[in-house]
């Protein structure tokens, strides 16, 4: 009796130690920007991104008490995989939020020595340890404060069965002294999960213990699941930053949402309808990922679309032009791989500019007049504001001397300097841009309204410009659709087409900047500008998505480059941090955070990159 | 106006300068057979130095000219200024470089707008002449004069860039940050940090340099390098000279230092 009551007080106390401490927790997005530096900084590949890894059950012993309550049976694990690095969405394990962040460190670091190579979990971390250690010398006390305050939260091997005894002994060793330890005792139970250490990535269970058939469901659709609480659980935070999650499966929701039957979800009031409405989604996708292959989904929800019917569609101006796609795997240039239409809304009726924008139009177009030609001094005027002084000190000089001087053109005078520039907007009109950002307005009307205040403001300086939209079905068709080509003027048939522009498809990126960049190469200015407006990462419904999209748009900018053009790229995805660096460079990218202030910043932020 | 030195040769002391590679044998053959120079690089990789070592090399006076967009082809070539006798000719850095037969460096020779680099063309073709409009003279240039201009090519300057017709005036060379054991070298040799402590450094300075274009707009330079081994030198605590001379200087964003500190951290062992 005595032992056993001894055993509950232990647990108890287990307990306490075990649970987590919201209080001190540490989010992901908090720590995102220095975990990816620090992993770039460190050596990390910087075409991987950092992303939330999702809870993960492990099949561990629990104490009594925590079996009884039901909790502490999930996880967070970290690990690396070929286009990601995954962290915990949060880390609460610690009662401080210095610890916590600490582990989001610890194991960053730990990451970027990983080569990838198949080992075992054992001993492929504490090697992974002492590496990292001997390389970094200054982790060392971070590493250690981490290690004695989760030794104080496992259940200390006296309370265990003499197996689960031994397999314990060995883990804290192996965290006391990393790479002392050269196996790890079998045992009935999984171990308790080491937070310090990754997992071999993606996290299945160990083979040694096969996994019930619940579990390994609940892993393949954890990531997705997850990814929608994390989701909502923001939304019902009412945080201010609505479209903080857009990666594809958080696109595709919203584009459910928008659709059909889950219509007309207001975000951020009546939480609770909508986190029943998540709910229901989150089922159906584990559904949808279960049937499909029974194996991992990230990221394959999509949806096929139809075409419209010829004679709702925008008119195809010719056959279609075949355009190469690059293969980062091979690193090859597959020729003639996707087909590009020209499209052209003839249909589309001559309009005025929409009257909300009037105001706005008119302030941009004197901004314009004024600020964006630089204005330079003209000298030897005739006539000007100022005395040339050196055309003055010339005539005076030349009269002195005895030659015959002319009077004309001893002025200089400030003049709106001719321009040697010519840009090209190429709007990216795939379907996310169906997404609502508030009540009123989707991301296309959004990028709508840009484009008539850009060409109201591009049309005030004389510059030369043109603007397309793409969107993509797989690699045939990418659809290009001409707004305005360098030729035409703006005018109401040209507002017409910008009115008439409507959400797409896919967004196949590097074809589109491919023929863009053609178009712009003709232009015979000095400085050709290939201004790319988005608002989400390349995808498509084939392989075109992750890495090989991302790699294959990189490369179509770097062609722009060689082209003797600047690519520059306007996106109003939050996450753009994560890929946009490794296609445009640091400097070479502007993520707008609230896309209701695109139409207004996107001219004036034109006008900064084209400042002389 | 126009920031000018002339450095007179000083024979005796040769600045400090160690070779990366092959660059002082192809600076001499430029010289040699008058070809001017064009030398990209990131900011602080020891471009100026290299010009200035090897202008006392060859016992030549460098003058340097600091281009920005204000600078007309007269603050190159000369004016007409005024003094109480009347007005009289002066010439401009460019001019004086070939009547003396120097070298003439023009730094960041892109923030000059196109229209003044163009009074370059006639000097660096076969011609080499000086056309100066507005005294009628026309200068030819010695054997011994040398244009030699440079430019970091960096995002921004992202819109900037030479005409081909001026760029293909030169010899191109580009200069990069310096392999480890070169830029060890530097270090103990500018500052006489000790051999350990310089190569923590640089350890820590190419892993900042990896965040370059994802993280940061440039990279940290061996500039840098020098200042913060000079403060740890002088006592300062190591890792506030880093974050003083290698992490404020690279971005101004307190969520990118603060990370970057960390970077720092795990480097340093206290
Ligand atoms: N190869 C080198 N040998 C000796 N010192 C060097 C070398 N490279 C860099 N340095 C050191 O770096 C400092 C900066 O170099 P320097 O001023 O030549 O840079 P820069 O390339 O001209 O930079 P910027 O583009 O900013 O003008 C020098 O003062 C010197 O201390
Ligand atoms: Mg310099």
């Amino acid at each position: 009796m005595e032992e056993q009551v001894g055993k509950i007080w232990h647990n108890i106390i287990t307990r306490m130690a075990n649970s987590r401490h919201p209080e001190a927790a540490v989010h992901l997005e908090q720590v995102k920007q220095t975990t990816g530096i620090l992993f770039r900084a460190l050596g990390g590949d910087s075409g991987l991104q950092i992303e939330s890894a999702g809870t993960t059950r492990h099949g561990a012993r629990r104490s009594w008490l925590q079996r009884l309550a039901g909790t502490n049976q999930q996880t967070e694990l970290a690990w690396r995989d070929e286009r990601s690095l995954r962290l915990p969405t949060v880390v609460d394990c610690f009662p401080t939020p210095e610890l916590n962040r600490d582990l989001y460190l610890w194991l960053t670091a730990l990451a970027t020595g990983d080569s990838g190579t198949e080992q075992e979990w054992f001993q492929k971390n504490q090697q992974l340890t002492a590496q990292t250690l001997a390389i970094y010398p200054g982790l060392q006390p971070r590493y250690e404060r981490l290690v004695a305050a989760h030794l104080k939260q496992r259940t200390h091997s006296d309370d265990l069965p003499p197996k689960e005894a031994a397999q314990e002994e060995a883990i804290r060793n192996a965290l006391l002294n990393p790479g002392s330890e050269d196996h790890l005792p079998l045992a009935k139970h999984q171990p308790q999960p080491v937070p310090l250490w990754l997992h071999p990535a993606p996290p299945l269970a160990s083979a040694r213990i096969t996994p019930s058939i619940e579990d390994e469901q609940n892993n393949s659709s954890k990531g997705k699941s997850k990814e929608l609480e994390e989701q909502h659980r923001r939304q019902a935070e009412q945080v201010t930053k609505p479209e903080q999650d857009r990666g594809l499966v958080a696109i595709r929701m919203e584009n459910i949402l928008s659709w059909g039957e889950f219509a007309k979800v207001d975000r951020g009031t009546e939480e609770n309808e909508e986190l029943d409405q998540a709910a229901d989604i989150a089922k159906e996708m584990e559904q949808f990922s279960v049937t499909r292959d029974g194996k991992s989904t990230a990221g394959r929800l999509r949806f096929d679309l139809d075409l419209p019917a010829a004679e709702n569609d925008d008119q195809i101006l010719n056959a279609g032009i075949l355009l190469p796609e690059w293969d980062y795997k091979s690193q090859q240039l597959q020729p003639d791989h996707c087909r590009l239409l020209p499209m052209l809304a003839t249909k589309a009726e001559a309009c005025k500019l929409p009257d909300h924008l009037r105001k706005t139009a008119k302030r941009l177009r004197a901004q314009f007049q004024a600020l964006a030609p630089a204005r330079t001094w003209r000298r030897g005027m005739p006539d000007g504001s100022e005395v040339d002084l050196d055309a003055y000190l010339r005539f005076t000089t030349d009269r002195a001397a005895g030659h015959i001087a002319s009077a004309d053109g001893l002025y200089r005078d400030l003049q709106p300097g001719a321009r040697d520039l010519a840009c090209l907007l190429l709007a990216d009109l795939s379907l996310s841009t169906d997404t609502w950002i508030n009540d009123q307005m989707r991301v296309i009307d959004v990028i709508r309204d840009s484009l008539f205040l850009f060409s109201e403001s591009l049309s005030a300086t004389r510059d030369s410009f043109a603007m397309y939209g793409f969107s993509s079905r797989r690699r045939d068709p990418v659809r290009f659709h001409q707004l305005k080509t360098f030729d035409e003027t703006y005018n109401p048939q040209i507002r017409g087409r910008i009115s008439a522009i409507k959400p797409g498809y896919y967004t196949r990126m590097g074809a589109a900047i491919r023929h863009a960049s053609e178009i712009l190469k003709e232009q015979p200015a000095g400085r050709r500008l290939l201004l790319l407006l988005t608002d989400g990462k390349p995808n498509d419904l084939d392989k075109y998505e992750g890495r090989y999209g991302i790699e294959d748009t990189r490369h179509a900018i770097n062609e722009a480059h060689h082209l003797g053009l600047q690519p520059f790229c306007v996106t109003v995805d939050n996450k753009a941090n994560d890929y946009l660096p490794h296609l445009f460079g640091a400097g070479g990218f502007v993520v707008i955070r609230r896309p209701s202030e695109l139409p207004k910043r996107l001219p004036l932020l034109y006008a900064r990159l084209t400042r002389s | 106006m126009t920031t000018l030195f002339a450095t007179q040769p000083e024979t005796a002391e040769l600045p400090f300068y160690q070779p990366q590679g092959d660059e002082a044998t192809l600076f001499e053959h430029a010289y040699r057979h008058q070809l001017p120079l064009l030398i990209k690089g990131p900011t602080g990789c020891g471009k100026t130095r290299f010009i200035n070592h090897m202008a006392a090399r060859l016992g030549r006076p460098v003058y340097t000219v600091a281009c920005h967009d204000d600078l007309t082809a007269a603050d190159l070539v000369g004016r007409h200024l005024i003094s109480d006798k009347g007005t009289y000719w002066s010439d401009g850095p460019l001019t004086r470089a070939v009547r003396e037969g120097a070298i003439c460096y023009l730094d960041e020779v892109v923030e000059a707008r196109k229209d003044t680099t163009v009074v370059l063309h006639p000097l660096t073709d076969d011609r080499r002449i000086l056309p100066i409009e507005r005294t009628g003279e026309t200068l030819h240039a010695p054997p011994e004069f040398m244009l030699v201009v440079s430019y970091n090519p960096g995002y921004q300057n992202l819109l900037k860039g030479m005409k081909p017709s001026t760029r293909q005036r030169f010899v191109g060379l580009q200069f990069d940050f310096p392999e480890p054991d070169l830029e060890c070298r530097i270090l103990t040799g500018e500052t006489g940090i000790d051999e350990a402590r310089a190569r923590k450094l640089i350890t820590l300075a190419n892993a900042l340099r990896a965040l370059k274009d994802h993280d940061l707009e440039e990279a940290a330079s061996t500039r840098l390098l020098v200042y913060t081994a000079t403060l740890i030198l002088g006592g300062y605590d190591p890792l506030e000279a880093c974050r003083a001379a290698m992490v404020e200087p690279l971005s101004d964003d307190c969520e990118t230092t603060s990370a970057l500190m960390e970077v720092v951290q795990a480097h340093w062992a206290k």
